[in-house]
């Protein structure tokens, strides 16, 4: 018989056992071991019955209690735990106010711990690649900033083969590929990468190895790495897949390696990598159509690379004398823009994400001066009991102790229900970020934000444990108990001041949170009546790219976008159809080239025409909903030999024919390419976002070229308005497209209105999270102040009945009442607008059409929060007006 | 003479079970129903009093079963001497274990 495997939970039991007092440890560890041993044979005897298992696990798990058990019986009744365990009690005596400051302190620490995963995961942690400190992103600028230039071929080899200071740099694209997979085409992230790629970032390959530099040379065998997710998916995890072929685009791939799971830059969304070849003889200098990245060698930094990059690119016309891009890189003013790698991948997103951690924050100052009040009116209620203790001997210590213990208790409550709070949060948040959040994939809770909400947790416990402290030391109550009387009015009187300086702080901290939500709402507003420039009801826009591969030909190419449109045309439900190489705000970017205009001939001096050119088919401005202001837009025929049209925005009208009609005019793309006509004038549209100011564009048929070698564009999205829901049209979409060619698939389908709505995202996300912690700060608040008023009012009864019976009217009491809680919710207020005001320049950058200081938002906020207040003061004040003269007078 | 514990159900329970042979940990847990949580400190606690006595069984036993040796508890003279009130103010419960001689059959009944 082989011998009984081992019983569950051994492991556990010798891990609780740190916690029986070493004394008693061993013995304690060999009874639960023995007794979970003998049990486990006889589970096993009787052939494991159901459940069972479980039973003897869960029996296991109790232990725990035995051991602390132990633990306590060994500690001094008057100890640490005895307090606790008091504290513990008396709360429970009370479960209405422990249940308000567990619920408010759980909603602060769980909302903090939330956002601050995501700063951690997004900001904080290092990047998941070997010594990250040394990784740099390289990009360039021209134009003083104005033309945002990331990295050329030719640049790449210059700074390869010419700098002391890089250990490594590579090129990357994203792109999406078509893949063949029994049958069926599939469009999949990928990335062209150079062979050092992987070097850089310091990662190898799972399985099979990383592009060799051979196969980064032009003329290269196709080679393909893939993803850790496509191997799963797609091959099973068969570990033979090196050496087999795939079809990518159309080309036979062979399959070199596999990377670890995780691995991505700059994200992980990337299904496969291909080799980027350059062909370092003829490697464009001045085609910035690829990113880069770069490994510092030892003990240098950005700025050594920054400055060492300058000079080499002062030096490109030593190199290239024959070449005339370094002259036309002089005159952009070409400079590097180095930045640590984790910097370039989080972008701009870092200002989002801090007035996130401090609008929570805020929410939780709050939440701990709320509790503070409701622990300040608990220690009035317990004078008696701590004055006790004193008189019999308890020292300054014990009476701290047992302040604190209930502080301590409160906040280890409120912070385990705030974790589990944060995990649902997050999950939420994570599924609902609009934005593209990077690195989004590495957030988890872990350690460090387990260590963040115990470093929380302490602090808030010492925060408002201490105002009772600061209230009652030890030395008054001894003063008090002499006195003879626990309920002197002058110290309810000192009380209500620290309680009234409580509340004026959460007014004026509520106060940042609502005019920092007012401001949001506002640019919401504004953004959402940008008008983007065209129609986005009805419209259902998806991508479709041919590979060469697939369709050499030019009219083949042409020839299948003509078609598909045609065929289109004849739905039922269709409006119209067009193509475009890029949609308005759907986020694949609009090249940005030199243009010549016949009628402005640049000097030698001058800087090139730079705009946005777009490429249309017929009817896409038809179907985008964008009508001429001038003469037409581009129709079937247009970019044929006799038919040269273009059409321009109205900024680019307005720029360079600001008094005369630019129909006419004649413009080319470079000096070597014929003249094109403009034949109309359209509205400016956003491409890039609502928030900027839409650029100069010049939109071209989408077959360029001379007659006899015209240049189809490859990729485009399809544009169809159709008179239902546009959603519903994806099916006949599919179906015309597969039916035309089904190797080619029909990608990222969306409906224009989701695009536009996606283009406010980070905007209306900002805002419904500044909104809700505004809305939870308002009412923690409006709970401060009413109850600060209505124990004012308890209070003073006895006054108030003097009052009445004396002769004051019922409105005169209740205005008295309703004016404390006025004058608290005025001084709040007019803190919290000098405190927005010293705020304002935080948020300027996220608001969109509204100044950080509108005086529109500061008032009209101002004015709802103290009205609010007069409103929860009215209750109290109106308990206080109904007060019985005679009853009052007696209740003493 | 005060009793040496307080005589709440769950105390009456393993005093009982005990009293009745069921002289293991998790034995006792199984004999009284009780949650298993809460077996182990009132053993504790009435080891402390002097109520019970914590042995280890016979080496040569755990050994034969190839396995650790497990503690068992059995009441003390005090311990016999407060079983009397116990099963009087639960007469219940000895009922319970009435006809169910645990492993040692121990007749600590009076």
């Amino acid at each position: 018989m082989n011998a009984p495997s081992q019983p569950p939970g051994l492991g556990f039991i010798e891990a609780v056992s740190a916690i029986v007092p070493p004394r008693r440890r061993d013995a304690w560890r060999k009874e639960w071991e023995a007794e979970v041993t003998y049990a486990w044979r006889g589970i096993l005897e009787r052939g494991r019955p159901a459940g069972s298992v479980i039973r003897l696990r869960l029996r296991v798990l109790t232990c725990l209690i035995d051991a602390l058990w132990e633990r306590k019986e060994t500690m001094k009744m008057t100890g640490l735990f005895n307090d606790l365990r008091f504290a513990v009690r008396s709360l429970a005596r009370h479960p209405s106010f422990a249940f308000i400051a567990v619920l408010t302190l759980a909603l602060g620490i769980g909302a903090n711990t939330a956002v601050f995963t995501l700063v951690d995961g997004v900001m904080l942690s290092p990047l998941p690649y070997d010594e990250p400190e040394q990784l740099v992103s390289l990009e360039h600028q021209g134009r003083d900033g104005r033309d945002a230039l990331p990295m050329s071929q030719g640049l790449y080899v210059v700074y390869r083969d010419r700098s002391s200071v890089l250990d490594a740099v590579a090129l990357h694209a994203l792109t999406a590929v078509n893949l063949m997979r029994n049958g069926e085409p599939e469009r999949i992230a990928a990335q062209w990468v150079t062979p050092s790629f992987f070097g850089v970032l310091g990662v190898d390959a799972l399985l099979g190895r990383t592009f060799t530099e051979d196969e980064g040379a032009p003329g290269a065998e196709p080679t393909v790495i893939l993803s850790h997710g496509l191997w799963e998916t797609g091959f099973a995890r068969d570990p033979s897949v090196i050496g087999q072929t795939l079809d990518v685009n159309g080309t036979t791939r062979t399959i070199v390696g596999v990377m670890p799971t995780d691995f991505g830059f700059p994200d992980r969304q990337m299904r496969l990598w291909l080799p980027f070849a350059v062909d370092e003889a003829q490697a464009p200098l001045a085609a910035f159509g690829s990113e880069g990245i770069a490994r510092l060698s030892e003990g240098t930094t950005p700025a050594s690379l920054d400055a060492e990059l300058q000079s080499l690119i002062g030096r490109l016309e030593e190199w290239y004398p024959d070449s005339g891009a370094p002259a036309f890189l002089r005159e952009v003013n070409l400079r590097p823009v180095v930045r640590p790698l984790k910097a370039a991948v989080v972008g701009d997103l870092d200002r989002t994400l801090w007035v996130l951690l401090g609008t929570v924050g805020l929410v939780l100052l709050i939440a701990c001066a709320n509790v503070a009040n409701l622990l300040l009116v608990r220690a009035e209620s317990r004078q008696r009991e701590l004055a006790l203790r004193v008189a019999v001997g308890a020292g300054r210590s014990q009476v701290i102790r047992s302040f604190m213990s209930e502080s301590v208790v409160l906040a280890t409550v409120g912070a385990a229900a705030g974790l589990a709070i944060a995990s649902v949060a997050l999950r939420l948040a994570i599924a609902q970020v609009p934005m593209n959040l990077p690195r989004i994939d590495e957030i988890g809770l872990d350690l460090r934000v387990l260590s963040f909400t115990l470093g929380v947790t302490v602090v808030c416990a010492a925060f408002f444990g201490l105002f009772p402290l600061v209230r009652f030391g030890v030395d008054d109550l001894a003063s008090r108990l002499r006195d003879g009387g626990a309920r002197g009015s002058t110290g309810g009187r000192d009380t209500n001041k620290i309680r009234g300086g409580l509340v004026v702080a959460q007014m004026a901290l509520a106060l940042v949170l609502l005019i920092g939500s007012g401001l949001m709402l506002r640019s919401f507003q504004a953004l959402r009546a940008v008008d983007p420039g065209f129609d986005s009801e009805g419209v259902l826009t998806a991508r479709i790219t041919i590979p060469t591969a697939e369709m050499d030909g030019w009219q083949e190419t042409a020839g299948f976008f003509r078609a598909l449109r045609d065929r289109l045309e004849g739905q039922a439900g269709v409006e119209s159809v067009g193509m475009a190489l890029s949609t308005p705000l759907a986020g694949n970017g609009v090249p940005y080239y030199s243009t010549e205009l016949e009628d402005h001939p640049r000097a030698e001096s001058e800087l090139p025409v730079f705009a946005r050119q777009n490429q249309v088919e017929a009817g896409f401005f038809e179907a985008m909903g964008i009508e001429p202001l001038e003469g037409r837009t581009i129709q079937r025929g247009d970019g044929a030999e006799e038919m040269r049209a273009v059409v321009v925005s109205q900024r680019f009208a307005e720029l360079w024919w600001p008094d005369a009609s630019p129909i006419g005019r004649r413009i080319r793309q470079g000096p070597q390419d014929e003249w094109w006509q403009v034949v109309g004038v359209v509205p400016d549209a956003h491409y890039l976002s609502l928030e900027e100011v839409p650029e100069e564009m010049i939109y071209w048929p989408a077959t360029l070229g001379t007659a006899d070698e015209p240049q189809p564009t490859r990729s485009m999205d399809v544009v169809v308005r159709t008179s239902g829901d546009p959603l519903d049209f994806l099916p006949v979409l599919r179906r015309e497209a597969q039916s035309l060619n089904s190797r080619i698939p029909v990608s990222n389908p969306r409906a224009l209105t989701d695009i536009v709505s996606a283009a406010t995202s980070r905007t209306s996300f900002t805002m419904s999270l500044l909104g809700t912690a505004s809305g939870i700060a308002l009412l923690l608040g409006l709970v401060g102040i009413y109850g600060v008023i209505s124990y004012i009012v308890s209070q003073r009864t006895r006054e108030i009945g003097v009052r009445m019976a004396l002769g004051a009217s019922a409105g005169s009491v209740r205005n008295m009442v309703v004016r404390q809680g006025l004058l608290l919710a005025v001084g709040g207020v007019v803190l919290g607008l000098v405190a927005s005001g010293a705020l304002s320049s935080v948020v300027s950058s996220l608001l969109y059409g509204v100044s950080a200081t509108d005086p529109l938002t500061y008032a009209s906020v101002s004015v709802l929060l103290v009205a609010i207040s007069v409103v929860a003061c009215w209750i109290p004040a109106a308990r206080a007006a109904g007060v019985d003269p005679s009853r009052a007078l007696r209740s003493e | 003479m005060g009793r040496l514990f307080s005589l709440t159900y769950p105390t009456a329970a393993v005093l009982i079970a005990i009293a009745h042979g069921h002289r293991y940990g998790f034995d006792i847990m199984d004999a009284t129903g009780l949650p298993d949580g809460t077996v182990y400190p009132i053993l504790r606690r009435l080891e402390r009093r002097g109520v019970l006595e914590g042995r280890w069984e016979a080496e040569a036993t755990a050994k034969r079963e190839q396995r650790p040796q497990r503690r068992y508890y059995a009441l003390t003279e005090v311990g016999e001497a407060s079983l009397a009130e116990v099963v009087e103010r639960f007469p219940t419960l000895s009922r319970l274990f009435a006809g169910d001689p645990g492993e040692a059959g121990d007749p600590g009944l009076a």
